[in-house]
Formats: C-alpha cells, structure tokens, sequence
C-alpha cells in the first residue's frame, strides 16, 4: 500500500487483467515500433518515478507498452500516435513504453490514456525515452480518463550531446492522478524542455513532479506550467532544477502559474533548485492567485457573461501550449473538454 | 600631431576561436578624435572590448601599444589604471552598489589616492549638473533602472570623473535623442583637450555633428579598410557601405 | 574571466575566538537526568509549576526522535552538552560591576560601548546566565520593563505563566522540548500599550565553556500600539568539542504594535545551532526579521511569523553566508491564518569554500485567509563550485482569493560586471568584493550603524584572500 500525505491517498494496488485493446494506432506508418520487449528496457540510474512501488509494480504486472526505436539520421515526420483505451473489458492499463533515438534523428509520439466507459480505470505506466546525440523527441502525453478513475504515470529521459527532449503534458482527468516527469540532460549541450498544462475540477487529487537534471555542461532545461484549480481540487506541485557538478554554463527555467477559482481549492506547490556547480544559471518563478480582475471587468464590460470571460482567460493561458500539439483533431478534443469542464462554473 | 597615444599593429582576435579581427591596424595620437564606423558585425565592438581587455576576447596576433609600451596581456583595471577609458553599449547593472560608491572607489584606485567622501561629493555634483543628471542618481543603484539614455549619461559621467587620455565611445549615441546627444558631446568636448584623445564608435553619424574628428575609419570584416575626413562619415551616410565593400572587395 | 580554484583557511575571527579561562560556580553533570531538572531548577529557585514544566520537557524529549531532515545531526552527542554552566557572577545592573574577565571579553566585542552610544537598553548573557542588564531610566518610567528571565519569573511570574513556551510548545520538536527542559537566562520584554521604544534594545549572548550548550529563552511582548527595535548578537569563541545552541524566542505583538527583531549570529563555526524562533501577530501589528547567519557550523533556523489577527503584516529580510565546513539550514515560515494579512519574503545566500547554503521556507495560507497577499524572493550566489546552495520554498495555498508570487534565483557572479568593474580601475578582488556587498545591501541598509559596519566586516574577513 502507498501513503501519499500531502493529497491525501491510500492505493492499494489492483490486480491486473490482461489487456486485449489494440493501442498502437497504426496509420500505415512507422514499421519500427514493437510490443514491448524485456531486452529493449533501459534503466536509468536515480530514476524513482512516481516511487519505487510504482516502478515495481509496473515490472511485475505490465500488461502494455511498446518499443520504439527511431534509426540513426532517420527523420519521422508524422506523430506517432498511441493510444491507451479503457472500457469496461480493459479497465486496466500498466503499460511500459521505450524510445530509443539515434543519432541526427527525430521523432514525435503522442500517447493519449483515455476511458470511453464509466469504468473505474486504473493506469500505472512508465515511458522511458533514451535520446542519443543530436537527436529530437518529442513525446505529447495527454491524460483524460473519467473522473473515478486513477491514473499513475512516470516518465523519465536521458538526453546526450546535443540532443533535445520536448516533453508536453496535458492533464485533464482522472480522479487521483500523479505524474513525474524526469530528465536526465547527461550530455553537453543536451537540452530538455517541459511544457504542461493541468486542470483540476470536481474533487480531483493530483501530485505533479517534474525534475530537470543537469549533468552536462552547457545543458539547457525549461519548464512552464500553467493550472487551473476549481471545485475542490487538489494539487501539489513539484519542480526541481538540479545543477550537478560538471554541469558548467547550464541554464535552468522553471515557471508556474496556478489560476484558483474557487475557495475551496488547495494548491501546494514545492519548487526546489539544487545547486553544485557555481557557473549556473538558474531561475524559478511561480505565482497563484485568482484571474486578474482588470482583465476580467474589460471581457465583462465588452457583454461576456463572467463564465465566458474567466473561460477565456483560461483558455487564453493554456493556448501557447495546446497549440504546439501536432494534431488537429487533438486539439480540438482538448479544447472541448476544457470547454466541458467550464460548464459547471 | 605629437607622438603615437595608441599605436595598432596587424591585431587578430578570436572569441570562442572565431576570428573577428583579421589584421588591424590604427594609430591615434595625442590630443585626436576618430571615428570608426563600418556595419554590424564588422568587429567595432570587438575592438572597443579588446583595447579594454576583456578576458573573452582573444589576441591571437599582433600588438597593441599605448604610450609605447606593449598592453596586450593587461587586465580590465590595469588598463583603466593607464588611462583607457570605454563608455560600454550596453552598462552593466549592479545592485546594491550606488554610484557615488562605485565612483569613489574607482577614482582612489585610479589615482593611487583615497578620494574623501566630502570633496569627492562636492566634484560629483559638478560633473552631475554639467551633464544634466539629477542629484539623486549619485544614491542609487549603478545602473539598476536606468533609462537607456540615463544609463549613457552614467558612462558619460564616469568618463569625466575618472579623466582618461584616451576615451573610447562604443555606441554612445545609439538609443539617444537629439538633447542627450547634445549633453554627450559636450562632455565629451570637454574632456578632449591636446593631450586627451578620443575614439568614437558608431554606425551613423549623429555624434560627429558635434564632434569634429580628425580622421574617420572604415571598419569591415575584421579590417580598416578606409580611413579618411570627415567627408568619409558623410559620403557612407548618403551611399551606405555597400560602395567600399565591393571597393574593398575587388582589391 | 580567467577561473581560478579558492581556497581559504579556517579565518581568526579576531575578537570573536578569545576564549576565557573561567572558574564556574556549577556544573551540571554530562547528560540529563531528572534529578539534574530537578536540581537546576531548585538551584534557581523556581516556583514549583516550572520545574514540573522542565520535567514534562524532559519526557516529551526523550519520546522525540532525532530529525531526520536537513542538517546531519550525528556528530551532536547529546549527552556530552553540558546543559547548565552558570558563570561566577551575580546580575549586575552596572558595568563596573561585572567581574573582569567576563567584562572583558564583552569590552572586546565593544558591547558596553555601543550601550553607552546607541541603545536604550543592554542585556549580556554569558552561558547560561545573564550576568548583566541595564535600560534606561525614560524607559522604566513608561512602565517598559526589560530583564533576565529568571528575574522576570521571580517578579512576574502570572505574565510568564500565562506566555511561557505557549507559542513553541515543547512537543513542537525535539529541541523544543530540550529548551523547555533546560532552558536557562535570555531576555524578558514588555512594552506597555501605546509605548514608543525609539531606540533599539540589544541582548548579547556569548557560549564560552567548551562542550556546552545556550537554552536562553527570549519573550517580548509588544502591547497595542506599541513599537520596540530589539537587537540580538551571538558569539562563541571555538573549541574543539562541538556546542549547541537551542534556544527560544517568543514575540507577542499585539494590535496595531510593531516589532522588530535583529539578529546577527556569529557563532564558531563548532556550534549547533538549532534555534527556534515563532512570532504571532495580532490585528494590524506587524513583524520585521532581520537575520544575518554567519556562524556555527549547522544552522536550522526558520523564524516563523503567525498572522493571526486581520491586516497582520510580516517582512522577513535575511541573508546566510556558508563558508568552509559550514551547513547552513535557513528560511522563514509564514503562517496566514487570517484575511488581510500580508507577508513578504527577501533572502538572500551567499555559498563559498565548500560551504552549504540551503533555503527552506513555508508559506501557508489558511482557507479563511482570503484577500491575503505574499512574496517570496529567494536570491543564491555562488562564489566557487566546491560549495553548494539550494533553495526549497514550499507554498501551500487553501484558498483562491490571494495574490501569490514567488521568485528563486541563482548563479555566480556575472563575468561581464566584473569586467565592468574592473574597466573603471577596479581590481578583480575588489571588484567581486564590491558586488558581493551590494548583493547583501538590502540586508545591511535595515541593520543598525554600528551592525551593518560589523557586516561589511564579516564579509571583507569572509572574502579576504578568498577570491581573485
């Protein structure tokens, strides 16, 4: 059993059941993606994920996942996407997923967790991407099941010399959900980025961590963060910029901004910024507070209702991020169920 | 002219093993105005930093003397200590350090003697109202919130405390209006006398209607390529650069 | 710039490392016993309730485990701190009075002198006991009252009832409940409604014995519209066996009343100091820390700031320098527990020589605590990369109708204003020197004359031959 005070969950870990549901969506697209395999596993050093319970229960019980391996100077232009489905016959997901990219290559993958049913969903996975040198991945996760279910995600990245990971994240459901994000910039120049968005409504819990660790000189991180607390939802936030020794003229950012709607909401947010190296440079800025009145009081003097207006201005903060999704479709499923989610302020 | 202030010879410069300069050659002597013009990138800001001794800029070859003898190897202070002088483009901000301070400290260290806090004061406030500044920016912080055109009036004001023999402007006049521009070349005006020299950095030529140079540089890629009058300043604004270029180009 | 490896031993601290020989008028064994409660409370003649008190402490003590976050507390043998060392003096209340040697030693510190210059009232307290205390006459009149705590328990014995060890209970942590075991000396403030202390009250402490600990206790109560600027030193000169600090503050300002609490702590850099300090703010009163860490060898330190009456307002300003062997564990909590309440945050951390700055603070706002408003700014320099320096802000927000912002920074100094600098005529060490001093100016601008000159110093003693 897992104890997690600060959003107040006990998980006793379910029993998994096979997974019939095909999740790779193949539009006649890239051959070199696989069911996953043992022998394709990488195992970062340091990485704990969401705990190592949850590590551990993904080894022994994962009944999904796919390997990916994207060949030197191989440039995929088409988003891979990947698809984890949960109904009533596959209302468990432990998916296990690996990315390798060669040198001078480049690939997108988006993997979407959703439930189509009123089930009560459970997913606990792991997505490891090992980017070599020079190499661009971009992984979009996006997380919208139903709001009894319980979603678990860690996510970790080794980037080398002068590759670059774009991680983005959407959060929108689930009614526990906790996710890290992880990554490893080892190489020189290596650069890695996080951008997320999360909305927390009706009586969700999330525990967010994101971790940028510096390792290689001259390494680049970014993230930025935008949220939204209404209802009673509740969040903690965790962003660490960890400068290593060795990690010389490293630059770090890290920004959250968290819009609270109601008086009922908590948000904790816990930003670290570690340092061993002194010719860093590192910058965290976070701000939580309501939608800016001015702002609010102009959209509403213009004949929007106070819905509208508070919508809009949501929508106008997580737009930059929605928006570098590489799919159309996505994006409009995304910005219905923001759209959704206001319906009952 | 009198003897050489500052003598150039065949200066290459690397930052981060790019070459930047590739070879150049300048002569100033006591008590004269250049000017160096020449487009982005050409290597004038290059040569400011380099004649000022910033540790990123590196001299792969050649020689720079000022008053004969050899000040390649010297750091920043030992330079300033000499009597060179650079107004920078872009002043660095430093908290918690106001000017007054920050000046003080500077003129003691140059002289070789403690300036004390009262006469000192009274010489700021001079140099302040000659210059337009208000009195309550010798209290504040060097540079931390400064207009773009206060931050100019600063280096300005630095240059007149600190009295160098040969001032180097790198881009004074960008960023300014027509009346701090005016301010500037009055001070500059006054600090130039026989033994003082000057050397302008720009790339157009708002400055040197107030000044009168004695000679005005090309500057491209990394070279002198021209040097000339007044003329020259007047001819490169009305035709741009592109007529020496391909001039330079043919040679 | 041209990188260059620093390197500094362990600096003569002057004055600060005079240590004294010293007679003690009595020792308590190694070690705590309730028979040594017992015995040191009679020894002060307490009343009955407060040795029940101590030995409750003393219970609660021992049920608490050790820390397990932050600092590593393994070298710190408990049992080996002497925990109640009272020197060879009787108070005094005028100078000439107090023994030469501990004199002495408070003359090089140049006590008596900022007494006799600037302050409206000094306390000196030499391990475990006050040996001195003065204030001044104008202040007495007003009804203020400022004195040793054993003296304050003796005279005023419903006030310290009522206020004793209410804020930092001692089942807070396991220090907390050591000081309410042993606690012995520190200062007692009261200033009555409406009274305007204008010029600043200072204590002194200064740990002399080896292997000893300071449990002096501190409790100021700054009634309704009341304003009083309280000053606090310490010092220690270094021995070989490590000491601890584990003492306790308690402020009380009330309605409308302002205080503020000055602390410059240069302990040697052998001690433990495991402080506790807790302030709560009643309707409109406000607090404002000011915290200068520079000594010891393990800091936990998080001066906390209870807003508890609407329009309570907290300011914390504080800088840590973590040199050589130094772990430094500092911040500020802030506590909004009711609307209207303010509270800003300004640190600032300077880590060199292998030296470890951390930053760890709290900010809490209470679901009834709407309309409130918060700053954090959190500013870390790094002078060599055999230090280390983190930060770690922890913001737990129940409810949206607030304004919160925070912001955390850190890196070297810029290579481009030293360069800066050093064009005017300014020699690189100079140049660093002058930067590192306008990086801590916040700090000193809100510190007395004759503070912010000890600053500067300690900086110039800290940089010297450091850097360049």
């Amino acid at each position: 059993m897992v104890k997690w005070k600060r959003i107040g969950m006990d998980l006793t870990f379910p029993n998994v059941p096979k997974y019939t549901k095909d999740f790779i969506n193949d539009m006649g697209q890239p051959l070199n993606i696989k069911i996953y395999e043992p022998s394709d596993d990488i195992s970062p050093q340091g990485f704990l994920g969401l705990g190592n319970e949850f590590l551990e229960h993904i080894d022994n019980n994962y009944n999904s996942g796919f390997t990916l391996h994207v060949r030197r100077r191989d440039k995929i232009r088409e988003p891979i996407r990947v698809e984890y489905i949960m109904n009533d016959e596959n209302p468990t997901v432990v998916d296990k997923n690996i990315i390798k990219v060669d040198e001078d290559s480049e690939v997108t993958v988006i993997i979407d967790y959703k439930t189509i049913s009123d089930t009560k969903a459970f997913h606990n996975g792991i997505t490891k991407v090992y980017a070599k040198e020079n190499s661009i991945v971009n992984i979009i996760k996006i997380q919208r099941m139903n709001e009894s279910s319980f979603n678990f995600d860690s996510n970790v990245a080794i980037v080398e010399g002068r590759g670059k990971v774009n991680w983005i994240s959407v959060e929108l459901g689930s009614s526990i959900s906790g996710a890290n994000y992880t990554t490893f910039l080892d190489g020189e120049a290596s650069e890695g980025y996080l951008s997320s968005i999360y909305f927390g409504d009706g009586n969700r819990k999330m525990d967010i961590s994101y971790s940028m660790i510096h390792r290689g000189p001259r390494s680049i991180s970014n993230i930025d963060t935008k949220g939204v607390l209404m209802n009673e939802a509740r969040k903690v936030f965790r962003g660490n910029l960890d400068f290593k020794k060795g990690a010389r003229r490293a630059k770090g950012n890290e920004e959250e901004y968290v819009i609270l709607l109601d008086p009922k909401v908590k948000s904790d947010s816990i930003p670290g910024l570690f340092c061993e190296e002194d010719d860093v440079e590192g910058n965290h800025a976070a701000s939580a507070g309501q939608l800016d009145k001015n702002k609010l009081f102009y959209l509403m003097s213009r004949g929007l209702s106070e819905r509208d207006a508070k919508k809009l201005i949501v929508e106008a903060s997580f737009r930059p991020i929605i928006d570098s999704i590489p799919s159309d479709e996505l994006r409009e499923e995304i910005n219905l169920e923001v759209e959704r989610r206001f319906a009952n302020v | 002219m009198s003897k050489k202030l500052l003598s150039i010879r065949n200066l290459k410069v690397n930052i981060e093993d790019k070459e930047i300069l590739k070879g150049l050659d300048l002569n100033i002597g006591h008590g004269e105005i250049h000017i160096i013009m020449g487009p982005n990138g050409g290597g004038k800001s290059t040569l400011a930093y380099t004649l000022m001794g910033h540790p990123r800029y590196e001299i792969t070859d050649g020689e720079i003397k000022f008053e004969d003898q050899l000040i390649n190897d010297l750091s920043a202070d030992k330079k300033a200590k000499k009597g060179i002088f650079l107004s920078f483009q872009y002043p660095e901000e430093i908290p918690g350090v106001t000017v007054e301070e920050f000046l003080r400290t500077a003129k003691s260290s140059i002289t070789g003697e403690q300036q004390r806090i009262i006469p000192f004061r009274k010489l700021l406030k001079e140099k302040m109202e000659l210059l337009e500044m208000k009195e309550e920016y010798a209290n504040r912080y060097l540079n931390l919130g400064f207009s773009g055109g206060e931050k100019k009036k600063n280096e300005i004001l630095q240059m007149s405390i600190l009295e160098p023999k040969l001032a180097i402007l790198d881009e004074t006049d960008s960023g300014l209006d027509v009346d701090a521009i005016r301010i500037v070349a009055e001070g500059v005006k006054r600090l130039h006398n026989e033994n003082n020299s000057v050397l302008v950095i720009t790339h157009y030529h708002k400055l040197l209607d107030y000044l009168e140079p004695d000679f005005v540089h090309i500057l491209l890629d990394g070279k002198i390529v021209k040097t000339g009058g007044i003329e020259l300043a007047k001819e490169i604004d009305k035709k741009g650069y592109e007529n020496i270029r391909q001039e330079f180009a043919n040679k | 710039m041209e990188r260059k490896k620093t390197f500094i031993d362990d600096i003569d601290r002057g004055i600060y490392d005079i240590k004294n020989e010293f007679t003690y008028k009595y020792k308590a064994e190694k070690g705590l016993t309730p028979d040594i409660i017992i015995e040191i409370s009679k020894e002060k003649n307490e009343p009955q309730w407060m040795t029940d008190f101590r030995l409750k402490s003393l219970e609660i003590y021992n049920s608490k485990p050790m820390p397990t976050w932050g600092a590593d507390l393994s070298d710190l043998n408990l049992d080996e701190i002497i925990t109640y060392i009272r020197p060879n003096a009787d108070m005094k209340t005028r100078w000439e009075d107090v023994p030469e040697e501990i004199k002495d030693t408070f003359e090089r510190l140049g006590l008596p002198q900022a007494e006799r210059e600037s302050l409206a009232g000094v306390g000196a307290q030499y391990d475990s006991e006050v040996v001195y205390h003065n204030i001044r006459q104008e202040l007495v009149d007003q009804g203020v009252i400022y004195t040793d705590m054993e003296t304050a328990l003796r005279d005023y014995e419903d006030v310290i009832k009522e206020y004793f060890m209410k804020l930092v209970p001692p089942t807070d942590h396991k220090f907390a409940a050591l000081h309410g075991a042993v606690w012995s000396g520190g200062s007692f403030v009261y200033v009555p409604e409406g009274v305007n202390v204008d010029i600043p009250l200072q204590s002194y402490f200064r740990l002399n014995a080896p292997g000893a600990g300071q449990f002096e206790h501190t409790l100021i109560i700054v009634e309704k519209g009341a304003f009083l600027h309280f000053i606090e030193g310490c010092s220690a000169p270094k021995y070989k066996v490590n000491n601890l600090h584990a003492g306790c503050v308690e402020l009380y300002v009330k309605e409308n009343a302002r205080l503020r609490y000055s602390t410059i702590e240069n302990w040697s850099k052998n001690m433990y100091n495991l402080n506790t300090k807790r302030c709560v703010v009643d309707k409109n009163g406000s607090i404002e820390w000011v915290s200068g860490s520079f000594g010891s060898r393990v800091s936990m330190l998080y001066p906390m700031s209870i807003l508890r009456g609407e329009g309570a307002k907290s300011e914390f300003t504080g800088i840590t320098f973590a040199s050589k062997g130094q772990y430094l564990d500092t911040g500020t909590k802030v506590v909004h527990a009711a609307p209207y309440t303010t509270s800003t945050v300004n640190s600032k951390s300077i880590s060199k020589d292998g030296g470890h700055a951390f930053y760890r603070g709290l900010l809490k706002v209470a679901p009834n605590a709407h309309n409130c408003k918060a700053t954090i700014s959190c500013e870390s320099l790094m002078l060599d990369n055999d230090s280390k320096s983190d930060t770690l802000p922890i913001i737990s927000l129940d409810n949206d109708n607030i304004d919160i912002g925070h912001e955390a920074k850190i890196g070297r100094i810029s290579d481009e204003a030293i360069f800066y600098l050093m064009s005017r005529g300014i020699s690189e060490e100079e140049a660093k020197a002058m930067i590192v001093r306008g990086f801590v100016e916040p700090i000193t601008k809100e510190l007395p004359l004759e503070y912010a000159v000890e600053l500067n110093n300690l900086i110039n003693i800290e940089l010297e031959g450091s850097i360049g």
